[in-house]
């Protein structure tokens, strides 16, 4: 599903040249739910911008399906990202002009090959708890509505992979509670999911969790038993 | 798979309708640059047509005039202004002579006055004599059910009156038995008669009338002259300036240069008033642009994330543009046709310029390359914060979003 070899990326600021991801290799497997633990500025986000083409790596290999992103054309890696892979931001990221269905509908602009449909967006909406608000423009809902309606969105076009960039991160816990179980169900019905998040409570809901510490992938804690809460030896993820 | 129905053109409008005020002061903005635009192309053109329909009207190649009553003339075919002046000797016959010359025409002006005991309006009466005729009697070709008898007029199209009633003039009756098509000349303000009938009006215009008019006998106001296929009208009317001292020629060029100076003052300052506003539009709607691109980075970003190539986002933020461009220049047109059709004669008198409506073929060249310049001022002061906007890394500028 995924091959990510010996990446980097490196970034020029004011002061000084950052290494904000230092040669890191993993790899994901389809159907797979993945945590990657870590603080803030470990370079874990960076990670998944680049794990969605939006970031071109510095150096290394990125391997989608087979597909090496890694020097693919811009519209090509935006064809990509349309049909494969679906996003979840840390805030909703809906557009406030369009309705929750036509936030739902929007990908699918992106790519009118693809299973994207009305209908299937009114199912998505169901499927997350949200038919009700179909029609709600995103400065009516709740940030857990907002953020069950970017998982619908996520999804419209079938990708083989959902990435969750901090999904719960402005949520309370009980709404954090009921996005992470749908979260689960998906991968349970096959979706393969990447999220990264600096929360450790939601390693319980993952197949495989990793650890990013200052742009170096530390550890993998692979839970061999899913559902199970994976549990670092000895390490505390909020240090 | 049902086809989605949720499309580009939706989206923009949606963008468009999120931020109405500024919108519309855009809009407001491109509407004043379409609006002066395509005014200066109206009048340009609403001359042109009306010079050529009352050049065609009048069928001649030259119209020959007294020296001193140059202007004059000049006034009552542009404008129909009523005047009334002679020739000190009829030069019409050594016309007819000159070589070049296939048909001379000669018409008496006699500007008629307002006032109840006189005339039924201030017109300027074209009498003419229908053996040499060839202005009305082309007009009466194209109607045959109608004849200019004793006493019958044919009058202009702004000329109150119907068909079938009486005018009066000099205190004498005329019958009207035709109306002219509209030319936007002076043609339209005057009333075509017989010279003979002048005569009689003149005759007895010192008992019917307040004041007296005398029209001088064998004496001509102005002479028509159609020239051979084969000539030069430049250089017939130079031989009939030489041949006979005191007359001045006025050929259809000579009219369009006078009126192209009358309309050139006019087209200067819409030119370098619309100059200006797209000047000043410009950097204006580029800034506005700008603000709005930065304002919706993490939009953009956000649609990058979702699949949109760079490609799409611009042309979503240039049809953003466009449509408000459109409908800015659609504004500015319909108010600017609007203004010049309900207010054209005041128009016509204020610049002292003939005018018609265009017609349909000159409106729409009008209309659409003023809409073409719009959507140009749209594209381009957009165009660069469009390119700009998506040289940001997406991903950035959505983490940027979040903190």
């Amino acid at each position: 599903m995924i091959e990510v070899i010996g990446i980097t990326k490196a970034f020029a600021t004011d002061c000084s040249d950052v290494l904000a991801v230092d040669n890191v290799n993993f790899a994901v497997k389809s159907g797979e739910f993945v945590l990657i633990l870590g603080r803030s500025g470990s370079g874990k986000s960076t990670l998944l911008g680049m794990l969605s083409g939006l970031t071109r790596p510095t150096t290394g290999t990125i391997r989608i399906n087979g597909t090496d992103i890694s020097n693919l054309s811009d519209d090509t890696i935006s064809e990509l990202r349309a049909k494969e892979i679906g996003f979840v931001f840390q805030f909703s990221g809906l557009i406030p002009t369009i309705t929750a269905l036509e936030n739902v509908m929007l990908p699918t602009l992106f790519c009118p090959d693809g299973p994207g449909s009305r209908t299937r967006a009114v199912d998505l909406l169901r499927k997350v708890g949200m038919s009700e608000r179909a029609d709600a423009y995103p400065c009516t809902l709740s940030s857990g509505e907002m953020k069950r309606v970017a998982i619908a969105r996520a999804l419209i076009n079938a990708p083989s992979l959902l990435i969750a960039d901090e999904p719960t991160g402005d949520l309370d816990v009980d709404t954090e509670i009921e996005i992470m179980e749908l979260f689960r169900d998906l991968n349970r019905e096959g979706t393969t999911i990447v999220m990264v998040t600096h929360n450790p409570d939601l390693v319980q809901y993952v197949t495989r969790t990793y650890r990013m510490t200052r742009g170096k992938m530390v550890m993998s804690d692979e839970s061999l038993s899913s559902r199970k809460r994976a549990v670092e030896p000895g390490a505390n993820v909020n240090d | 798979m049902t086809k989605p129905d949720l499309h580009f053109f939706e989206l923009v409008l949606r963008n468009i309708a999120n931020r109405p005020y500024r919108n519309i002061a855009t809009i407001f903005a491109i509407a004043i640059i379409a609006a002066t635009l395509f005014s200066a192309q109206y009048l340009i053109g609403g001359a042109q047509e009306s010079l050529d329909a009352g050049i065609s009207r009048m069928g001649a190649d030259i119209l020959v005039v007294p020296e001193e009553y140059n202007k004059q003339a000049e006034t009552i075919i542009l404008m129909g202004e009523p005047t009334t002046f002679f020739f000190k000797d009829s030069g019409f016959e050594q016309i007819s002579r000159i070589p070049g010359v296939a048909k001379a025409s000669p018409q008496i002006y006699v500007g008629t006055l307002s006032g109840q005991a006189c005339c039924s309006a201030p017109v300027q009466i074209i009498a003419i004599d229908p053996s040499h005729d060839f202005t009305v009697s082309a007009w009466l070709k194209e109607n045959p059910g109608v004849t200019l008898g004793k006493n019958d007029i044919i009058v202009g199209s702004q000329i109150l009156g119907d068909i079938g009633s009486d005018l009066l003039f000099y205190g004498h009756t005329f019958h009207i038995v035709g109306r002219l098509d509209r030319t936007g000349m002076g043609i339209d303000c005057s009333v075509f008669s017989r010279i003979e009938d002048a005569y009689v009006m003149a005759d007895e215009s010192g008992i019917k009338a307040v004041q007296k008019l005398t029209i001088p006998k064998g004496r001509v106001s102005a002479v028509l002259v159609k020239v051979d296929p084969a000539a030069s009208p430049v250089a017939v009317a130079s031989e009939i300036r030489r041949q006979i001292p005191g007359t001045k020629t006025i050929t259809p060029n000579g009219l369009l240069n006078a009126v192209s100076g009358q309309l050139g003052a006019v087209t200067r300052l819409l030119y370098g008033s619309m100059l200006a506003v797209t000047a000043i539009a410009i950097p204006l709607l580029g800034f506005i642009s700008a603000m709005v691109a930065h304002e919706r980075r993490r939009e953009v970003a956000i649609l990058r994330a979702l699949g949109a190539t760079k490609s799409y986002v611009i042309w979503l933020m240039l049809a953003e543009s466009f449509s408000i461009a459109v409908l800015g220049g659609l504004i500015g047109i319909g108010t600017a046709v609007v203004i010049l059709m309900g207010f054209q004669d005041f128009i016509s008198l204020s610049l002292k310029i003939p005018l018609i409506v265009p017609s349909p073929m000159t409106l729409l060249v009008d209309g659409c390359s003023t809409l073409f310049l719009c959507i140009a001022i749209g594209g381009i002061s957009s165009l660069y914060p469009a390119m700009l906007i998506n040289r940001s890394e997406p991903y950035e500028t959505i983490r940027k979003g979040e903190s």
